[in-house]
């Protein structure tokens, strides 16, 4: 309690990232209660096709005479729940892949990082495309296609942690106590490894939702949910009769990872003060 | 369309004599370019390669077939055959060739190249090459103006199969050297990119990504034409663009639904466009949503009557595909001039009925209002298709079927539809072209049932009365008898509902008003072009 | 220099397993795509019969087991043969060859536009550290780092297209062919600004925010206190001393962002139309154009592998320790 609290005072200092914070907070409140709020079903042909936002559409209606304010709702639930998952999904291979090959080093560390270096050769959208072409679209499946391409620099991350703690006194005391490396890894090295990473894994969320809208724009989605990037999509077909149709769930898009970069930010902020701010 | 096959082979003298007043219509101007735009670009310059849309179009002006059709019943007219007469037995067609045809590179045309190409060519490697001429026994040339096809068993739409997309007539010399006996090597052949042909224009160059330029053939046969100096294709991958470039005359014309739907919507208000969605009765374009009838629920009649009755045909019409398009009613589109069925009802939209007719079949809502739960695939051929997946997820819904939808792309789809048939139902579409034997038999006859071949029975629907009325108007010579055969199996298919008909999607071509002549028969746009002419 | 030579040879060797195992996982993952070419050339014209369609397998090769294929393809590639698109009747080759030069436009002016300004707004950020310049910079950098790119290129569009009816909105050139060669040079120049722009806009923020925190670092170096300590001025200080020492890692950045700069433009292509590699994948990828994909990829691998290359033999030009000894 007494460290989160002294995380928090270091935090609130970064004024932008308190705002973004709160902001995020109620894009996120919205995406959990919104739906149960405002019951309109977003695929629910309501009106007259590509309406301006008026009195009844707060937002207007897209081609098919469907609520775009309902859309925008209910995409902020996918949006934030793919890059939420992809993240923690990136993350955790990530961290497992960076610390085995920067606690073993040598061979080990030899071909985990060959086969990071492979992910970082295909380009990663192109490859995030290929899995989801192959594995066809639903949420799982473009979460993980996410998850798989944003790894490589977590775990290039974690291992420079590792190989800069691994010869540290208090790991070599925990070796000399018997502790298998496992308990090591996790109970020792990880804590004190784990800040930046949580920066980098924050700031992946970002990523995530900016690729995640890019798939669905090229129409990889889940067609059973809707989100921003396939709002985008649609509207984009429509661009010279109604502009805002697809300008306002990227507008949506826009403020997200805004509000988690700033957070992501702040969080480095908190966590890393070692790094001073420039 | 048989009449005047009948009347033809009676006629054939007179008709000689008189062809060249039957296609009279001469250039009222001559020169200029018409320019159309067209995605995604062709990939070959020949149907035997694969008869795409993009090919199509612009092969059917370098080469030509035995015949040209005229207007939406497709009349066979005079083109690389002067004349025909056919046998009382209806097994023996006799063509003469016309004298004064030369191929694009200067050399003569004769009866050689017509046997070579439908043996050879067209036969093995045309996608329908098997339907058309499966039924020929032999080939003869006696001289080289004249060529017979002797058939084993009379093939009713036989003269409705020379036309220039479907049985393009290639230069036998330009396959020396070709291995004919696989399908890749013919593919890979020179004269795919580079074609040779004897149409009223021939190739001149073709700019990758950009454009395709086709330039007057000066030797055409026909004498006076064709009018225009130069057919060129433009590619444009951005939709909007292509409309744009349409919207201020940069080009003349935009083939076969070639914009968005919304944007032909926006053009056709346009007092210097011409939109019609005629010239395309002879392919029939039609869509449904395909059962999968092996496992219960779907394979209860009452279940798909109850699906049918959910979907709102006039909405997904104007909403969805933005009014371009009409209701089905059955099997053959309503355009079709010889075949369609007039005594077929509209299909009702009535969901209340449809949760009547569901209960009824025993399929009652539990405690959740969810009668059961099935999962929807869709053709991916763009974002409409996607609307209308999410339009029939809905529906069902509200009458208690769960519906999940899954997206695959077409390599996806095909193997998941037509090989593995693992699916409950999916939206697609198939062409009627020119005769119901042709393009709606497979779909719906039980020895279509085959795993592997694209747009064939995925539902495996088995009606033994539908069986026996195709197999019968496959060999039905009398016109008349014929036209009741299908009458009473798009009666059948319209009750029986193997696959839920939807929409018959019209391929709407929008041009400038200063082009003339495009419209002349049920594929106009796989026409030589050789009358259109500009002001 | 013969050290140096040797460097570069080893390294270049090491290259070559690195690419072949890239094409070997590339076709191994590539065949777990279900349906193939055969089905879809059949559905393209209009569906045929499963003998036709197994003929077209057959006459691909796609009938093979799927180690042979793997042979066959790997034996190609040993000769530097991309094999041939059945999907498009051509050569993998030309097929690549011919969309090359748009990709190639559109990335050298995107990366040159983005390094120039985007070095250019580090530098002036860096010296004129926490005025308002340095804020305005940072504020449009988290902006742009937020902003779908593709989504910027629509809302351009809306802008410089359709509202002002300045620019184009698609394609790399109009449709009238009679132009001289000038003319046509100017309509290319044309088509290329909103998508060059929309591309280049990440990377921008990107450079300034790297080449300022790069230059800030330089700063505290003795060298930099040297030359101030020799009474140069600020402004030559910051521009010849220590912004030339700060481009190594924006350098190197730019160079490993390459492959980066590539899946950028499916989406860049895809929205204004570029007839590029970018479009050419995704194509090649629903159409299950094997062989293409796989060209593409390849080569891809090789250009990114080449850049890091690049990037590790510049390090030993630009890195100021060695300058600075």
């Amino acid at each position: 309690m007494k460290g989160f609290l002294h995380f928090w005072r270091r935090f609130r200092r970064n004024r932008a990232a308190l705002v973004a914070l709160f902001v995020l907070l109620a894009i996120t409140l919205i995406a959990i209660v919104g739906p149960y709020v405002y019951t309109v079903d977003p695929f629910e042909m309501m009106g007259r096709a590509s309406t301006p936002p008026s009195k009844r559409f707060w937002l207007g209606t897209d081609v098919s005479g469907r609520d775009m304010l309902a859309g925008l709702i209910h995409g902020a639930r996918v949006s934030l729940l793919i890059g939420i998952a992809a993240s923690l999904c990136a993350t955790l291979v990530g961290l497992i892949v960076g610390a085995t090959a920067g606690y073993y080093g040598r061979a080990v560390d030899n071909i985990l990082m060959r086969c990071t270096d492979f992910f970082l050769t295909i380009p990663s959208f192109v490859l995030a495309v290929v899995l989801i072409a192959i594995f066809r679209p639903s949420v799982t499946n473009v979460t993980i296609a996410i998850g798989i391409v944003s790894w490589p620099p977590v775990a290039r991350l974690v291992r420079a942690e590792f190989i800069a703690q691994r010869e540290r006194e208090y790991v070599l005391a925990a070796r000399a106590l018997g502790m298998s490396d496992i308990e090591i890894m996790i109970r020792q090295i990880l804590p004190n490894a784990l800040p930046p990473v949580i920066v980098v894994s924050s700031l992946l969320v970002a990523t995530a939702i900016l690729t995640e809208s890019g798939l669905s724009f090229l129409g990889l989605s889940d067609p059973n949910v809707i989100s921003w990037g396939y709002m985008i999509g649609v509207g984009r077909t429509v661009l010279r009769l109604a502009w805002w149709m697809p300008a306002i769930p990227g507008i949506a898009i826009l403020v997200t990872v805004l509000c988690i970069n700033l957070v992501g930010e702040g969080l480095n902020d908190a966590l890393n003060p070692r790094v001073q701010r420039r | 369309m048989l009449k005047s096959v009948n009347s033809i082979a009676l006629a054939a003298t007179i008709l000689t004599l008189t062809a060249g007043t039957a296609l009279a219509q001469s250039c009222s101007k001559t020169g200029g370019t018409l320019t159309y735009v067209y995605h995604p670009e062709p990939t070959a310059l020949s149907t035997i390669a694969t008869s795409a849309v993009p090919v199509a179009i612009i092969s059917t002006k370098i080469y030509e077939s035995l015949l040209s059709y005229e207007g939406a019943e497709m009349t066979p007219k005079p083109s690389l055959a002067e004349s025909w007469t056919i046998s009382d037995d209806k097994l023996t067609y006799t063509f003469k060739l016309r004298h004064d045809v030369k191929w694009h590179d200067g050399k003569p045309f004769t009866a050689e190249d017509v046997k070579f190409s439908v043996e050879k060519i067209i036969r093995p490697y045309h996608s329908r090459g098997k339907v058309y001429f499966g039924d020929v026994a032999s080939i003869d040339t006696p001289d080289p103006y004249t060529v017979v096809f002797k058939l084993k068993d009379p093939v009713p739409f036989f003269m409705n199969v020379f036309q220039p997309g479907e049985a393009p007539i290639m230069p036998k010399h330009a396959f020396d050297g070709v291995d004919l006996s696989t399908a890749g090597a013919v593919r890979k052949a020179d004269i795919m990119q580079k074609p040779i042909g004897t149409g009223p224009f021939r190739f001149k160059e073709w700019r990758k990504g950009s454009d395709i330029i086709l330039e007057r053939n000066s030797d055409y046969w026909r004498k006076g034409h064709p009018c225009l100096d130069q057919v060129v294709l433009r590619v444009l991958p951005d939709g909007a663009a292509r409309a744009i470039a349409v919207e201020t005359g940069e080009v003349d014309l935009a083939p076969m639904s070639g914009l968005p739907e919304a944007e032909i919507l926006r053009l056709s208000k346009l007092p210097q466009l011409e939109t019609s969605k005629a010239g395309a009765e002879a392919l029939g374009p039609n869509m449904w949503l395909e059962v999968n009838m092996r496992e219960k629920p779907l394979s209860d009649v009452k279940v798909r009557q109850a699906i049918s009755l959910v979907l709102d045909r006039e909405k997904i019409v104007d909403v969805i595909w933005y009014g371009q398009g009409t209701p089905a009613t059955g099997p053959i589109v309503s355009a079709n001039p010889v075949f369609y069925n007039k005594a077929l009802k509209p299909f009702e939209y009535n969901p209340k009925k449809a949760n009547a007719l569901l209960d009824e079949a025993g399929y009652k809502r539990g405690a959740d209002g969810v009668r059961f739960k099935m999962s929807q695939n869709f053709l991916p051929y763009g974002e409409n298709w996607v609307r209308l997946a999410e339009y029939v997820r809905q529906e069902l819904g509200k009458v208690g079927i769960v519906v999940e939808t899954q997206s695959l792309d077409l390599g996806g789809w095909l193997k998941a539809i037509y090989t593995d048939w693992n699916f409950n139902i999916t939206s697609t579409f198939s062409h009627n072209y020119s005769d119901p034997s042709i393009g709606v038999e497979r779909t719906f006859t039980s020895s279509n049932i085959k795993k592997g071949a694209t747009f064939t029975n995925s539902m495996g629907y088995k009606n033994a009365r539908v069986d026996e009325l195709f197999a019968k108007a496959a060999r039905e010579m009398d016109p008349k008898a014929r036209k009741a055969q299908f009458d009473e199996i798009q009666q059948i298919l319209h009750n029986d509902l193997p696959v839920i008909f939807l929409v018959e999607l019209s391929y709407t071509h929008v041009w400038n008003k200063r082009i003339h002549g495009l419209i002349t028969n049920g594929i106009s746009m796989y026409s030589s072009w050789d009358s259109v002419w500009k002001d | 220099m013969s050290a140096t030579l040797w460097f570069v040879i080893r390294r270049t060797l090491q290259i070559v397993p690195v690419v072949l195992a890239i094409a070997a996982l590339n076709f191994l993952l590539l065949h777990l795509a279900p349906g193939d070419a055969a089905d879809i050339i059949a559905a393209q014209s209009g569906g045929a019969s499963a003998e036709f369609t197994a003929e077209l397998r057959r006459s691909f090769g796609l009938d093979l087991p799927l180690y042979q294929q793997f042979f066959v393809y790997i034996g190609r590639l040993l000769t530097f043969d991309l094999g041939f698109s059945n999907v498009q009747h051509r050569p993998v080759f030309d097929l690549i060859a011919e969309r090359v030069p748009a990709t190639l436009l559109l990335m050298v002016v995107s990366i040159g536009f983005a390094l120039l300004i985007g070095v250019a707004l580090g530098i002036v950020s860096a010296m004129r550290h926490r005025s308002w310049v340095d804020s305005i910079v940072s504020v449009i950098a988290l902006l742009v780092y937020a902003t779908p790119q593709f989504w910027l290129g629509l809302m351009l569009i809306v802008l410089f297209s359709i509202m002002f009816g300045t620019l184009p909105s698609g394609g790399m050139m109009t449709i009238a062919t009679d132009m001289s060669v000038w003319g046509r040079a100017v309509d290319i120049g044309r088509h290329l600004i909103l998508p060059s722009i929309t591309l280049a806009l990440f990377y921008v923020a990107v450079y300034a925010r790297l080449m300022r925190a790069s230059m800030l670092e330089v700063y505290t170096f003795d060298f930099v206190t040297t030359a101030r300590a020799k009474g140069l001025s600020e402004a030559r200080v910051g521009l010849v001393h220590a912004a030339s020492n700060a481009l190594l890692p924006v350098i190197t950045l730019a160079g490993v962002q390459v492959g980066h700069l590539l899946g950028g433009s499916i989406l860049i292509e895809t929205v204004f139309g570029w007839p590029g590699l970018g479009r050419l994948v995704f194509d090649a990828l629903l159409q299950r154009d094997l062989n293409l994909l796989l060209g593409i990829l390849f080569i891809s691998s090789i250009v990114v592998v080449l850049a890091n290359l690049a990037v590790d033999l510049l390090y030993g030009f630009l890195d100021p320790r060695i300058v600075h000894q």
